[in-house]
C-alpha cells in the first residue's frame, strides 16, 4: 500500500512536471512565431542535408500599412528566391517563369506553421522545453516537437532567449538520426526596416498567376484508406506529371495531406507494367517512394519515415471498385485528346 | 649585559647608528645575532616602540617567531634522491676538508657511518619512489583523461545538440542515384564470358536506374511544387 502511494506520488510529480515543460514550450512556440511575424530581422542560415550544405539570406520586415515582408533567397548555384508582400508570395526559379501567387505559406526551407497557430499541432506532436545551451553565440532554449506516433518525425528547434527567434533546427528521425538540419548563422534584429526591404517594397512582382489549369472537380478514382492520424485532404486534383522525359507527360490522380506540419504528396496512376519493385530515395528528411503492384503506379512524397511511405502506399484501393478504371482510362484519353 | 650596548640597539631600534662608523652597527647587530639576551632586547625596543606608536595589532602574539622555529624544528625532514646524495657528497667533501681538525673528523666519522645506514635505506626508498612517482603522474593523468572523457561523453548524453552540428546523416541509400555504375561492374565481373549479353544487360540497367531517378526526380519537384500552390485550394 505504502510503496503504491509513493508510486503515485511520484507518477504524479512527474506528470506535473512533465505538463509545466510543455507549457514553457508552448510559450516558447508561440514567442517564435510572434517574433517571426512581427520583428525585422536580417538572418543567415544554412541547410544542412545530404552531406550538402545550403546557404540562405533570410529578410523579414514589417513595411508600410504594417504589410508584412520577406526574401528568401538560395545563395548557391541558380538564383531561387521567394519573395512575400503580405499574402503575395512570388516564386523566381531557375527552371521557370517567376510567377507569383496568393497564398498564406511560403514554401520555405522554415516550416509554414512557425508563423502560425502552433496549437494545431497538439493533436499529433508534444512539445517538450528541455533546456538551455549556447546557439550562434547566444543563449538558446532549446524545444523538442515530438511525434506522438511513430509515422512522423520530430523537430528540434533552438530558440533565442532573448528575441524567440529560431536559431537552429533538426529533423530526427525517432531513434534519434538526424537527417536535415538548419543553422543560422547570423542573426540581426533592428528597429528599422532594413536597407533591401525598403528597396523591395517599391519593386513589383511578378504576374499573379490563376490556378484555372487542375482538374479539381472530378471525383477521384482512388482513394487512401490509411494515413497517420490527424492527416487531412488540403487538396487534390488530376495533372500531368512533368517526368523530364522529352515532355512525356503522365497524367496521375493526386491527392495533397497535411497534419499543420508536414505535407504528403499521394500520386495514383494505371501503367502498362503490372509490376515494379518499391524505390526510393531521401532528400533530407523528405522521402520519395514509387512503386508498381497489380498496375497500379503509385508515388508518396513527404517528410516521413520510409515506412509510413510504404504502409501509405499499400493502403491506396479504388474508391469505387467499378468506374475506378474506367474513369483513369477516361481521364487519360482527354489527356491524348489534348 | 652592558648599558652602552642596549642604549646603541635603542637607537639602532630607532633606526639611527650610535656610530658613524658603518662597522661598528655591524658588529653590533652580529653580537645580538649570537647573543640570545641582545637579541630579545632588539624585540623588546621593537615591541615598546610599537606600542608608543600605536601600531600593536589587536592580538598580540608575541612568541611568533618562537613557535615558526619550534614547527620547522618539528618538520619532518624530506629525503628526496638528490639531496640525499647531495648531503654525502657534503659529508665526504666536508671530512676531508676538516681532516686536519682531528676532533671534528671524529666526529663527523661516527656521525657518517651512523648515518651510512640510513643513507643506504633512504636511497633505496628514494630510488622506489623516484621510480613509482612518475607512474604514479601517469595513472593520476590517465584518471584524469578519463574523468575528462566520461565527463565529455555524459556531456553528449545530455545534451544531444553537441553532436548535431558534425553528424550529417542521410538515412537511405539513393536507391535512385546511389550505385548504377559498381552494380553494373560487378555483374560484368561474374561472368565474362557473356560479356556481350551482359554489357546489354548493363545498358539497361543504367537506363533503368536513369529511369527510376527520373521518376523519383519528378515526383520530388512536383510534390514541391504543389506545395507551393497548396493553399490556394483549402
Amino acid at each position: 500500500m505504502k510503496f503504491s502511494a509513493l508510486f503515485l506520488l511520484l507518477v504524479s510529480l512527474n506528470t506535473s512536471a512533465l505538463a509545466a515543460e510543455t507549457e514553457s514550450a508552448k510559450l516558447w512556440l508561440e514567442q517564435l512565431s510572434k517574433s517571426l511575424r512581427e520583428l525585422n530581422f536580417t538572418t543567415s542560415f544554412v541547410v544542412v542535408k545530404n552531406n550538402q550544405a545550403e546557404p540562405y539570406h533570410w529578410l523579414h520586415g514589417i513595411g508600410e500599412n504594417s504589410q508584412e515582408l520577406e526574401i528568401f533567397s538560395r545563395l548557391n548555384g541558380p538564383r531561387r528566391d521567394i519573395l512575400r508582400q503580405g499574402d503575395i508570395v512570388s516564386y523566381i526559379e531557375p527552371e521557370q517563369e517567376p510567377y507569383s501567387i496568393i497564398s498564406q505559406s511560403v514554401q520555405s526551407p522554415i516550416p509554414t506553421i512557425f508563423r502560425g497557430d502552433f496549437s494545431e499541432l497538439e493533436d499529433n506532436y508534444r512539445f517538450i522545453s528541455v533546456g538551455r545551451s549556447r546557439v550562434l553565440g547566444r543563449v538558446a532554449q532549446l524545444v523538442r516537437i515530438v511525434a506522438k506516433d511513430k509515422y512522423r518525425f520530430s523537430y528540434w528547434l533552438w530558440l533565442d532567449q532573448q528575441t524567440g527567434l529560431l536559431l537552429k533546427m533538426a529533423i530526427l528521425t525517432r531513434q534519434g538520426l538526424l537527417l536535415e538540419q538548419i543553422q543560422f548563422t547570423h542573426i540581426e534584429v533592428s528597429e528599422q526596416l532594413s536597407e533591401s526591404l525598403v528597396q523591395f517594397q517599391s519593386t513589383e512582382l511578378p504576374e499573379i498567376i490563376k490556378l484555372n489549369n487542375q482538374k479539381k472537380n472530378r471525383v477521384l478514382a482512388w482513394k487512401v484508406d490509411w494515413l497517420p492520424q490527424g492527416f487531412a485532404v488540403i487538396k487534390s486534383n488530376q495533372h500531368n506529371l512533368n517526368s523530364h522525359n522529352q515532355g512525356e507527360n503522365k497524367a496521375v490522380e493526386f491527392m495533397l495531406f497535411s497534419d499543420g506540419l508536414v505535407e504528403i504528396s499521394v500520386y495514383v496512376n494505371l501503367s502498362q507494367e503490372n509490376f515494379r519493385a518499391p524505390e526510393y530515395a531521401s532528400d533530407g528528411a523528405t522521402m520519395v517512394f514509387n512503386h508498381i503492384v497489380q498496375g497500379i503506379e503509385v508515388g508518396i512524397v513527404g517528410d516521413i519515415p520510409l515506412t509510413t511511405a510504404k504502409k501509405i502506399a499499400e493502403s491506396i484501393v479504388p474508391a469505387t471498385k467499378d468506374n475506378a478504371i474506367n474513369n483513369v482510362q477516361r481521364s487519360v484519353r482527354e489527356q491524348q485528346d489534348d | 649585559m652592558s648599558e652602552i650596548k642596549s642604549e646603541s640597539i635603542s637607537s639602532l631600534v630607532d633606526n639611527y647608528s650610535p656610530s658613524t662608523d658603518d662597522s661598528v652597527s655591524a658588529h653590533l647587530i652580529d653580537n645580538m645575532l649570537k647573543d640570545e639576551h641582545l637579541s630579545s632586547t632588539w624585540q623588546n625596543y621593537h615591541l615598546i616602540g610599537d606600542v608608543l606608536r600605536d601600531e600593536v595589532p589587536q592580538s598580540l602574539q608575541f612568541d611568533l617567531s618562537k613557535t615558526i622555529a619550534d614547527a620547522i624544528a618539528q618538520e619532518t625532514t624530506i629525503l628526496s634522491p638528490k639531496s640525499s646524495i647531495q648531503t654525502s657528497a657534503q659529508a665526504v667533501a666536508n671530512s676531508t676538508d676538516l681532516s686536519s681538525d682531528e676532533a671534528f673528523v671524529q666526529n663527523t666519522e661516527t656521525k657518517h657511518s651512523s648515518n651510512a645506514v640510513i643513507d643506504a635505506t633512504n636511497r633505496f626508498k628514494a630510488r622506489v619512489s623516484s621510480f613509482v612517482k612518475p607512474m604514479g603522474q601517469v595513472a593520476i593523468a590517465a584518471s584524469a583523461a578519463a574523468l575528462m572523457i566520461v565527463g565529455v561523453q555524459h556531456n553528449v548524453a545530455e545534451n544531444p545538440s553537441s553532436i548535431t552540428p558534425s553528424q550529417v546523416v542521410q538515412t537511405m541509400p539513393l536507391a535512385g542515384y546511389a550505385n548504377p555504375v559498381s552494380f553494373s561492374l560487378q555483374s560484368a565481373q561474374n561472368e565474362p564470358s557473356k560479356l556481350q549479353n551482359q554489357k546489354a544487360l548493363n545498358e539497361q540497367l543504367v537506363a533503368e536506374r536513369v529511369a527510376q531517378q527520373r521518376r523519383l526526380h519528378a515526383l520530388l519537384k512536383d510534390h514541391n511544387q504543389q506545395v507551393k500552390l497548396g493553399s490556394n485550394i483549402k
